[in-house]
Formats: structure tokens, C-alpha cells, sequence
């Protein structure tokens, strides 16, 4: 058995799976010919990177794509719900589009502001392809034909108690006012599966304010759990040219709501399609929204 | 001014690298030019033409108007900002605050008074700050946060908006162009950046890799001369497209380097100021932080565009 484990573990060094990440490098090696870009993006880091997290896409969280054909070889705004105490999810939707879209692209996740400062952790995002989330800095990637990874709902929606299950926290605006300055359309994600990587969290706010961190999960369980992953690709969300990226918050959450909506909805639905997993028991148990659909 | 040619021009800081690359490229560009250049130190080597006048003087001493009632200049280039990399150890920061900003205001007055057309002056892109939450490409038009952290880069700053507001407000007396280089590199050129990454066995951190930005001696001088001529007025930056980050510098330059984590640094900077580590500990977050700006305004006005690229920069360091 810890021969099996240990082999999945080197997946990514398997001469076949040597090859295919070949193949995708040499793809963003035209794109990126220095193999660096200003933000700090490295190709043989980034390499390095995606090599150790393959096999935790692939084996542990065996993550199932659907509605890649959604994804047309052009620059998006990619907005999906933010789930699982700690940002895996962004990991996750990163390594798809660079093994399973074609061709392969460094998605760019927009990161805290606190994260870029953090000594070892912030250098190695930014080579993977992080970058600081700022409306500038956004606008500067569109601009230069990349695609970003935001997650409208932020600190909120990632750090949810177990009862917030599945239950999208509010947009914010900023991603919406980036697409309209740009005219980048915007390509809704939702994940499945995250929130069961800890499956049973409670998230003392007051104690995490008074310590200055955004979020303080308590959970039984450190290491996620081997939830498997389905991530739905929607349609694109095409960004309406009569709106101006300075129109009145009221003239947005129209568009906003909407988008929140399909998200929602692809979320619902993924639900009932979703693979069986001993801890959607437990989540099942302690979300309200989850219960509700039982109840439906 | 638009797409003039200057018929006597002043420089200060004359006997530093780029103001000699500089002055030999106005002389080939403008065959009717003559420059008079000034500086407090010695003259590294004499100019072939007579069309250059060197003269030994600090330009805050009270004598110096004689300078322009003697000259009857059309344009000036300010190159004399007394940086760390000059005054080293022996200047403390209200004596370079002094002869940054006193010095420097005296001379924008003399310009206004003897009826200049063109006035350039070289700032640099310190003003922005090194910082966690900068975004790449920083425009002209963002706040300049440098001083934040490090009172020793409030000079830089105070004199870039000491300059900006007399920009603004004689505008329509005479043209300014303020210009805010990226690290410039060049064997000519003798600042922080140039001798970190010479030095061999140089610290490199090893917890941060942010991404820097380098402007070849050339290009920077070829900007100085075309915003001379023809550049209108206004506030630019002046860096390539691109970036890298400090760690594959220091592999294009070849020289051995030792890791080390950014706090032993900041220790190390600060007990130590020798030819094996002269890094001012307030120019250390430029080695941490990413501080990358946007040239495309200066781009888009030069008629001939850079050169070097960053990479072939850094091999021409190399070579020498």
C-alpha cells in the first residue's frame, strides 16, 4: 500500500507524465519566451508547482471537469464561489486550465494583500502565478491578454462555519467595474466538493479580529480530506457595452445578482450529481441549505 | 519648444557617467549646440570639443547666478541629485536634504528668471516605494509612498513634488520634463544597483524574489536627449516593457551570490558599509518588494524606442 501511495505521489515523474507536462510547457514557453513575467511569474517554478500538486488533482481530490468546452482560447475573468477554509479550490481551478483546456494557460489567482508580504509563501505564489488582487494590477493582466481568478464573495465565503454549507455570501463589486473598464467577459465557476475538506469548522470571528488574521477556522481535522471535486464551467457571462465601468451601484447588481444566481444555481445542481463522500454525511447534517434541499 | 533644437544648454552633474554619454549624444544630435556642464567634483576626462565648458562649482554656493547671466542658456538638464551611492556615509540626510531640495529650487527659480524654454530634471523611481501592495506597472500618476517606511528617502520624494508643483504652475513659461528612471545600468554608471549586482558573493534573498526592472546607460541618456528636444511637458517613467525578477539577474550576471533570509539583510545593512556589502538598509525593500513601473507614456513620445532590452542589459554588464 505505501508503494502504491508513494508511486501516486511521483505521478507527475512517470515518463508519460513527463511528457505531457512537456508538452504543456513548451506551449506557455512561446507564450512566456523568457520563461519570467513582471508579476513575477517563473515557468520552471510554476512547473515544479503544478508537478507536486497533480497528483493531489488527480489521486486525492480527484477532480472532475465539466463544461470545458465553455472556455474558448481568449482572456476571461474567471469568478468562482470561494470554499474549504483555505484556498485549495483556486488551486485546484488553476491546475485544470493548465492540463485540461487547451491551450494549457497560468490562470492568475488574485491574492490578499497581507498574502504578498509573507516571507517564502508570497515569492512562491507569485511564481506559480499569483498576483495581488488590485484593480490596477487586474487591469494591467487583462491588458496584456491574461486571464484572472477572482472570488467575489472573499474572506467571507471562504471562511464559513459548517452551517453556511454550499450558501454563497454576496458579490462585491470590483470584479464586475474591471470587466466593464475592459470588456473582458466573465466565465462563472462553480466547485463541488470543497466545503467537505474540513467538514465540520467554526470560525470564532471575534478572536480572529482581535489577533488581526481575516479568518480563524476551528477544526478537528488539519489535513483536508480526500473530498473528490467537481468543478462546472458556465457559459460566459458577456459584459453589456451600454454600461459604463462608472455607472451607479444599483445599474451593476442587476448583472451582479445574475451572475451570483448561475453560479448558485450550477452549485444546486452539481449537488445532486456530486460522487459519494463519507463527509457529505456530516455536512449534510449541519447545513442549513443542504437540509433545505432535503426538505424540497 | 516642440521639436526644437537647443542652442546652449546647462547641465548639472556633470562629471557623473550619464551626463558624459548624455553630452555626447546632444553633440552628434545638435551640431549648433553648446553645452556648459557643472559640478562640485573633479572632471573625470576632458571633452575633445570646445563646445564643451566644465566648471568646477557647488551649485548652492551664492555666486552661482553669475552662471546664468554669463550664459545665455535656452534649456537645462538636472542630473545633480545627490544620491546615497554619492554621498555615502559622509552625508548625513538634512545636509542631502538641503543640497536636494534647497539647491534644486534655487535653480528652478534661476530658470524662470533668465527665461528658459526647456528644463529636465531626473528623478527616479524610488519615489514610488518599494511595498507588498504595489501593483505592477506603476503609472506616473500614483501616489509617491516611498518615505513611508524610510525617513532617508524623503529627498527623493520632497524634491520630485518640489519639481512637479513648479512644473504645473510655470507652465506656460517654460516646459519640464520630470523623469522617474528604473535601476539604470551601464558601466558608466556607478549607483547601488550597478555595484550590488557586480559584486560577487552579494547577498540574495531568499525568502523574496520580486521582479526589477534595468534601463541600459544608452537608452537612459537617449531619453534625457529626446526629452531635451521634443518631449512635451510632464511626469514619466522611464523603464522597458518588461521585468526580472533579482535572482535570475544575479544568474545572467554569473557571479556567485549566498542566499540569505531578508532580515539577516537588514542586519547586515545595517552594521556594514564596505565594498563587499554597501547596500543602504532603506533601499533593501527594492530587493523585497517588487516595484515595477509603467514607461509606455515615454514610450509613446520617444522617436526612436529603447535599445537594450533588459536581458542584453545585464550581458553588456556582464562583458565589462
Amino acid at each position: 500500500m505505501f508503494k502504491q501511495i508513494l508511486s501516486k505521489i511521483n505521478d507527475a515523474s512517470s515518463p508519460e507524465n513527463k511528457a505531457f507536462f512537456d508538452q504543456i510547457f513548451q506551449k506557455l514557453e512561446v507564450r512566456y519566451p523568457n520563461r519570467e513575467d513582471p508579476w513575477g511569474l517563473n515557468l520552471r517554478r510554476a512547473r515544479k508547482s503544478l508537478e507536486r500538486v497533480w497528483p493531489l488533482y488527480k489521486h486525492y481530490f480527484q477532480v472532475r471537469c465539466f463544461g470545458l468546452e465553455n472556455i474558448s482560447d481568449q482572456p476571461f475573468i474567471v469568478v468562482a464561489n470561494h470554499s474549504g477554509q483555505i484556498a485549495i479550490d483556486g488551486m485546484l481551478i488553476c491546475s485544470m486550465f493548465s492540463t485540461e483546456v487547451e491551450p494549457p494557460r497560468i490562470l492568475r489567482p488574485m491574492v490578499e494583500r497581507f498574502f504578498t508580504g509573507i516571507p517564502f509563501i508570497g515569492s512562491w505564489a507569485a511564481e506559480g502565478g499569483a498576483v495581488l488582487g488590485d484593480r490596477q494590477n487586474c487591469i494591467n493582466l487583462l491588458e496584456r491578454k491574461e486571464s484572472v481568478l477572482v472570488f467575489p464573495e472573499g474572506v467571507r465565503g471562504i471562511a464559513k462555519d459548517s452551517s453556511d454549507f454550499y450558501e454563497m455570501k454576496s458579490f462585491g463589486r470590483g470584479f464586475f467595474r474591471i470587466a466593464l473598464a475592459t470588456g473582458v467577459p466573465i466565465l462563472p465557476i462553480a466547485v463541488v466538493g470543497a466545503e467537505e475538506f474540513y467538514p465540520l469548522v467554526w470560525h470564532p470571528l471575534k478572536l480572529a479580529k482581535k489577533i488581526g488574521l481575516p479568518a480563524f477556522p476551528i477544526t478537528p481535522n488539519l489535513v483536508p480530506l480526500p473530498s473528490p471535486v467537481d468543478i462546472h464551467v458556465g457559459k460566459p457571462f458577456i459584459i453589456p457595452s451600454e454600461l459604463s465601468a462608472d455607472a451607479p451601484d444599483s445599474e451593476l447588481d442587476i448583472h451582479i445578482n445574475a451572475i451570483h444566481a448561475s453560479i448558485q444555481k450550477m452549485l444546486d445542481e452539481g449537488l445532486t450529481q456530486r460522487r459519494e463522500f463519507i463527509a457529505n454525511k456530516v455536512s449534510e447534517k449541519f447545513s442549513t441549505r443542504l437540509n433545505k434541499k432535503d426538505d424540497v | 519648444m516642440s521639436d526644437s533644437s537647443p542652442k546652449k544648454l546647462l547641465i548639472l552633474g556633470m562629471a557623473g557617467g550619464l551626463a558624459r554619454i548624455t553630452t555626447g549624444l546632444l553633440l552628434k544630435r545638435f551640431p549648433e549646440l553648446k553645452i556648459v556642464g557643472i559640478d562640485s567634483r573633479p572632471m573625470v576626462r576632458e571633452y575633445p570639443e570646445d563646445r564643451v565648458n566644465y566648471l568646477r562649482i557647488k551649485y548652492t554656493r551664492g555666486n552661482f547666478e553669475k552662471v546664468f547671466r554669463d550664459h545665455d542658456f535656452d534649456s537645462m538638464l538636472h542630473l545633480g541629485r545627490l544620491s546615497h551611492a554619492q554621498s555615502g556615509s559622509t552625508l548625513n540626510l538634512a545636509q542631502r536634504l538641503d543640497l536636494n531640495l534647497m539647491g534644486t529650487k534655487r535653480i528652478l527659480d534661476l530658470c524662470l528668471k533668465y527665461k528658459l524654454k526647456k528644463v529636465v530634471v531626473l528623478s527616479t523611481f524610488h519615489v514610488y516605494g518599494a511595498l507588498k501592495d504595489n501593483p505592477t506597472f506603476i503609472s506616473e500618476d500614483s501616489s509617491l509612498r516611498a518615505s513611508i517606511k524610510y525617513p532617508e528617502l524623503r529627498d527623493v520624494v520632497e524634491m520630485d513634488q518640489l519639481v512637479s508643483g513648479w512644473m504645473w504652475k510655470n507652465q506656460k513659461e517654460l516646459s519640464t520634463v520630470i523623469l522617474r528612471p528604473c535601476n539604470i545600468l551601464g558601466p558608466q554608471i556607478n549607483n547601488t544597483m550597478t555595484r550590488y549586482l557586480t559584486a560577487g558573493y552579494a547577498p540574495v534573498p531568499v525568502d523574496f524574489n520580486p521582479m526589477l526592472q534595468f534601463v541600459h546607460e544608452f537608452d537612459m541618456a537617449h531619453s534625457l536627449a529626446e526629452s531635451i528636444s521634443h518631449i512635451p511637458t510632464g511626469i514619466y517613467n522611464v523603464a522597458p516593457g518588461d521585468a526580472i525578477s533579482v535572482r535570475e539577474a544575479k544568474k545572467i550576471i554569473g557571479l556567485p551570490t549566498i542566499p540569505v533570509p531578508i532580515f539577516l539583510l537588514e542586519s547586515m545593512a545595517r552594521g556594514f558599509n564596505t565594498p563587499f556589502w554597501s547596500f543602504p538598509h532603506y533601499l533593501l525593500d527594492y530587493i523585497k518588494f517588487p516595484c515595477v513601473i509603467d514607461g509606455r507614456s515615454l514610450h509613446k513620445e520617444l522617436k526612436q524606442p529603447f535599445r537594450f532590452s533588459i536581458r542584453e542589459t545585464l550581458e553588456l554588464l556582464k562583458d565589462n
